[in-house]
Parts: structure tokens; sequence; C-alpha cells
């Protein structure tokens, strides 16, 4: 059966995340009158690798349950590609660091928030927010050339990780390639492999329309929007039984046949999104 | 009737290091049950849960716990759960070195840790000293097993291997965090008989004795079998095997003769 391999240091998971920052992403975020898509997308991906980190936290300790990698992509003012990765030491051919070096990477932010002090009232308290990613925006939108770099690093990981739970891409965009056809570049990912199942590519589809999002779509005919939410649905994994079994445990509107696919997420269904990736592969031993 | 000296056996998943093991156990003793006064046997077990903080100190303080001061097991109830949970919760929290822990087990470390807990005490029957009565507490996957004239005469609290997956009912170190608890406590009571064997079982091991047994095989007679040599060697064989999940692995077995 696929997709139940056990995540363990001697055979970790990993995720990779694609970043848009396109000119585009400089609009307003769908749901979120107040922030962007490139806040939204760096907010996502923060915590998201804050999750990952504190599930694979002991306390003092952290184990090397996941391999975490980020590129980013847009152009320079002449269509230039540039592909960045903000973890250090990492470069889009070797994107990967493990979790014990993306902690210490980050960039601890103490912020006051107010929590419940579980008593009926509200206190002030600081806690501390690590950040990797700096909203930011630039021209163009290469997410084929982002694809495959993607598609080379991963190539390179799986032949050297072939008993772990396969790698998961997760792509956040507003959608608009400005370099081909992604599709087949996506579905291209999606033929490498594990001898645990194929890797498993994610879209979430940051929009700054206001209308209802739509979440995990297992027909095309739901996001009939407009060309560009088509070619994400088909370029966007279905769910593993597995996944979809712990989806609807944690409550999310899935069904056999859902694929891997937001669209106009506000920042709530962002990090649920990204959470069931990292659950998926909860079964941490 | 009296108890052979409990037996102790534990092996950590492999792949990980013997100071990461997360199970705990303790068993306590009197030489002569029975014979002057009452006097209780105790055997406890918890298995920490990985993905919470500090969980390997949380077994061992609750199964400390159990045995150095066990609670009233006949007379259980929410609050008396409760209060006797406190001390222990207390002591995690004071153990806990607040101001070295990195940014990433700080809200790990406030939500608490999490463990089973599987507790066993056995003494004499209040007006007659020659038999011996026991009471179980339960709460998750670590299971009890009695074995009479051969037969499984009954499994706590899972009785089936199909019944074991990611999310067992555990005891939390933070009273915060610890709503639900009292309905997820099982309880049993009975009475020993001569030649009844009492085993105690964290979940990979438990879920390999039922699948056994449903099997229609006798696994007691495997675990009887073996000494602390060959105890790593055969769990090593059955995780390669694919027929015992790789995870800390801890057994305890009580006879009683």
């Amino acid at each position: 059966m696929s997709y139940t391999a056990d995540i363990s240091r001697n055979s970790p998971g990993c995720f990779l995340f694609l970043v848009d920052q396109s000119g585009s992403m400089k609009d307003s975020l769908g749901g979120e009158p107040n922030s962007t898509k490139m806040d939204g997308a760096a907010d996502a991906l923060n915590r998201v690798l804050d999750a990952i980190s504190q599930r694979c936290s002991q306390g003092m300790d952290i184990r090397d349950y996941f391999h975490v990698g980020v590129i980013t992509y847009t152009t320079d003012s002449s269509g230039n590609t540039q592909l960045e990765t903000p973890l250090p030491g990492t470069t889009p051919e070797q994107p990967f660091l493990a979790i014990s070096e993306v902690v210490d990477v980050a960039e601890v932010e103490e912020r006051q928030v107010k929590e419940s002090d579980g008593a009926g009232g509200i206190v002030e308290v600081t806690r501390k927010f690590p950040v990797w990613l700096r909203p930011k925006a630039g021209y163009g939108t290469p997410m084929c050339a982002a694809l495959t770099a993607a598609s080379t690093a991963l190539s390179d990981w799986t032949a050297q990780h072939q008993d772990s739970y396969p790698p998961m891409v997760i792509n956040i965009t507003d959608g608009e390639a400005g370099d081909g056809d992604p599709v087949a570049w996506a579905q291209h990912i999606m033929e490498l492999e594990t001898n645990d199942g194929n890797v498993l590519v994610y879209n979430v589809h940051l929009s700054e329309m206001s209308a209802a999002p739509v979440q995990y779509p297992s027909d095309e005919d739901e996001v009939s929007i407009d060309e560009y939410a088509r070619q994400m649905f088909r370029m966007s994994s279905v769910f593993p039984d597995s996944v979809v079994e712990m989806a609807s445990g944690m409550g999310l509107p899935v069904a056999q046949g859902s694929r891997g696919y937001v669209y106009n997420a506000d920042l709530v269904s962002l990090v649920q999104f990204l959470d069931i990736g990292t659950r998926a592969a909860s079964d941490l031993r | 009737m009296r108890l052979r000296p409990p037996r102790t056996f534990r092996l950590p998943k492999a792949g990980n290091r013997p100071e990461e093991y997360e199970d705990a156990s303790l068993a306590v003793y009197p030489q002569h049950m029975g014979v002057s006064g009452r006097r209780t046997a105790r055997v406890s077990v918890s298995d920490g849960a990985s993905e919470s903080a500090f969980a390997r100190e949380w077994a061992n303080i609750l199964t400390d716990a159990f045995v150095d001061r066990p609670p009233d097991i006949s007379g259980l109830t929410e609050d008396s759960l409760r209060d006797w949970l406190a001390p222990a919760q207390e002591e995690w929290w004071g153990g806990v070195p607040w101001d070295r822990i990195p940014w990433h087990g700080e809200a790990k470390a406030r939500a608490g840790a999490f463990a089973t807990l599987l507790g066993l005490t056995i003494a004499s029957v209040p007006d007659d000293p020659q038999r011996l009565s026991w009471q179980g507490l339960a709460v998750g996957d670590s299971c009890l097993f009695l074995v009479r004239d051969d037969r499984l005469q009954f499994s706590f609290p899972l009785e089936d291997a199909a019944e074991f997956d990611n999310s067992p009912a555990l005891v939390c170190s933070n009273p915060a965090s610890a709503g639900g608890l009292w309905e997820s406590v099982r309880l049993i009571s009975g009475e020993c008989a001569p030649g009844d064997l009492l085993i105690l079982a964290t979940d990979a091991l438990a879920c390999w004795f039922l699948a056994s047994h449903a099997a229609s095989e006798n696994p007691w007679k495997t675990l009887l079998a073996l000494d602390t040599p060959a105890w790593d060697a055969w769990v090593e064989e059955q995780r390669r095997a694919g027929s015992m999940h790789n995870d800390d692995t801890t057994l305890v077995i009580i006879e009683v003769v």
C-alpha cells in the first residue's frame, strides 16, 4: 500500500515549497482586504514551517523527521528568471535542509499577543514567532522554471530516500505562469517516486477576488473560474486515501478524488491546507 | 499464593538512542504477599507520546507516582483522579527547564506532555490473606492480559489488534489540557488463581499479542520462554518480519504461584 511509510530519522519526509514572488503578488488577498497576496504567502509559509518545526520538537531537542526546501520565483525587470532560496546555505539545485538546521536559521521575533488566561479572561503575553520568508514581489512569474528546478532537486532526493514517505511540493502562487504551460512540468514531478508512492504536488492559488473559496475539488468543473484555475487543478495531485481519511478526521471538506488544490484561500484555510501536508505524514516514530 | 518477582523487558525503537526511550515501567512487590497484614504489589507501565515535549520525563513521573502512592482504584472518582494527578503534574512542570527551551519547544511544553498509563495493584483479601485480588487502571493503549489455565481470560482495555491507532487516550501533564480524561479511564478488578499470568505491554507488543492470539496461537508461551538476551533478538526479528511495529517496546510479566 502506498503513502503509509513511517516518517523517521532514517527515512525522513520532505517538503519543497515554491513561492511565487511576481509583481501581481502585491495585490490584495481575497477575503483579507488589509493583506496582500505576498503577505499571505509569507505568513502562511512561516506558520507552516513553525508547525513542522514544532511537530519535530521534543522540547530541548529536535528530531530530523523532515527535510525542507523553499524556492521563490520571479523575474528581474528584463524578464530574466530569478530563483532564490531563502533558507541560508541552500541553492535551487540543492534546496533542502534538515529541520534541525531549519530551526537554526529562523529569525525569531517576539510579539505581544492576547491569549485566554484559562479563567475567562484575556492576558497579553510575549510569544516567539520564527520568520524565514519576508514578503517580496518582483516582476514576472517563471513557474515552469521553478517546477523544473523542483523536479531536478526531487529527482536527487527521491533517489537517495527510496524508503521515505513521498515528498510533497507545495506551490503558493496567484496562478498565471509567464513561461509556458506548467501542467506538463508538474506532472513530470508527479512521476517521481519513492517505494511508498509518487511525489505529491499541491497548489495554493491566491486571488484578489472575494468569491467563495474552492477547496480540494474533485472535478475540474468546480474550478471553472478561469483557465488558470483549471490549469492549477490539473497540476494538483489527487489526495491519497490515507490523506483523505486524515483530512476528513480533521473536519476538512475532502472526498475520494479530491485534489490538493485550494483557490482564493484566506489565511485560515491556507494554514489548514498546509497542515494537511504535515499531518498526512503524522505518524512520527 | 505468592508472586514470582516481576520480570521486565525493554527495547527502544530501532534507530533511536537508549536515552530517547519514551516508555517507562516500574514494579514493586512484597516478598511475602498476605502473610502479615495487607501488602500491595504495584506495577505500572506508561508510553510517552513522541509528538509531545518532555514525554519521557512524564511517563517516568506517572509510573513512579502509581507505584509510590497508588490511587484508590475501587473508590476512584473524577475528583480523586484529578487530585491524585496534581502532584505529578506539578513535578513535571517544575522539571521543565523553562529558561533554556529553544523557541520550537516552548508552545509544546506549555501544552504539556502526554502519555498512556496502565497501573495494576495486587493485594491480599482483607479477611482472607491466602487470597489475592487485583485492580487495574488504564488510560490509552498499554494493555494488561490475564492468562489462566493456558487460555487468555481477558485483554484490557483493548481487545482487538484492529483497535490500535495513532490516537490513543493519553494523560496530560498540563491540567488545562486534561479535559476528557475521566471519560477515557478504564477500570477492572478480579481475583488471582494459582498459575495466573499477568502480562503488561505497551502498544507495539500488545498489538502483536492480540494479533497472534487471534491467529489461534498462544503468544504468552513465546513471551514466557524469553530471557533478557533472547528478548532483544526476538523483538528485532518480529520488527524485521513486519509482525511488530518498530516502536519502544516494554513487557512486564507477573506469575502467580
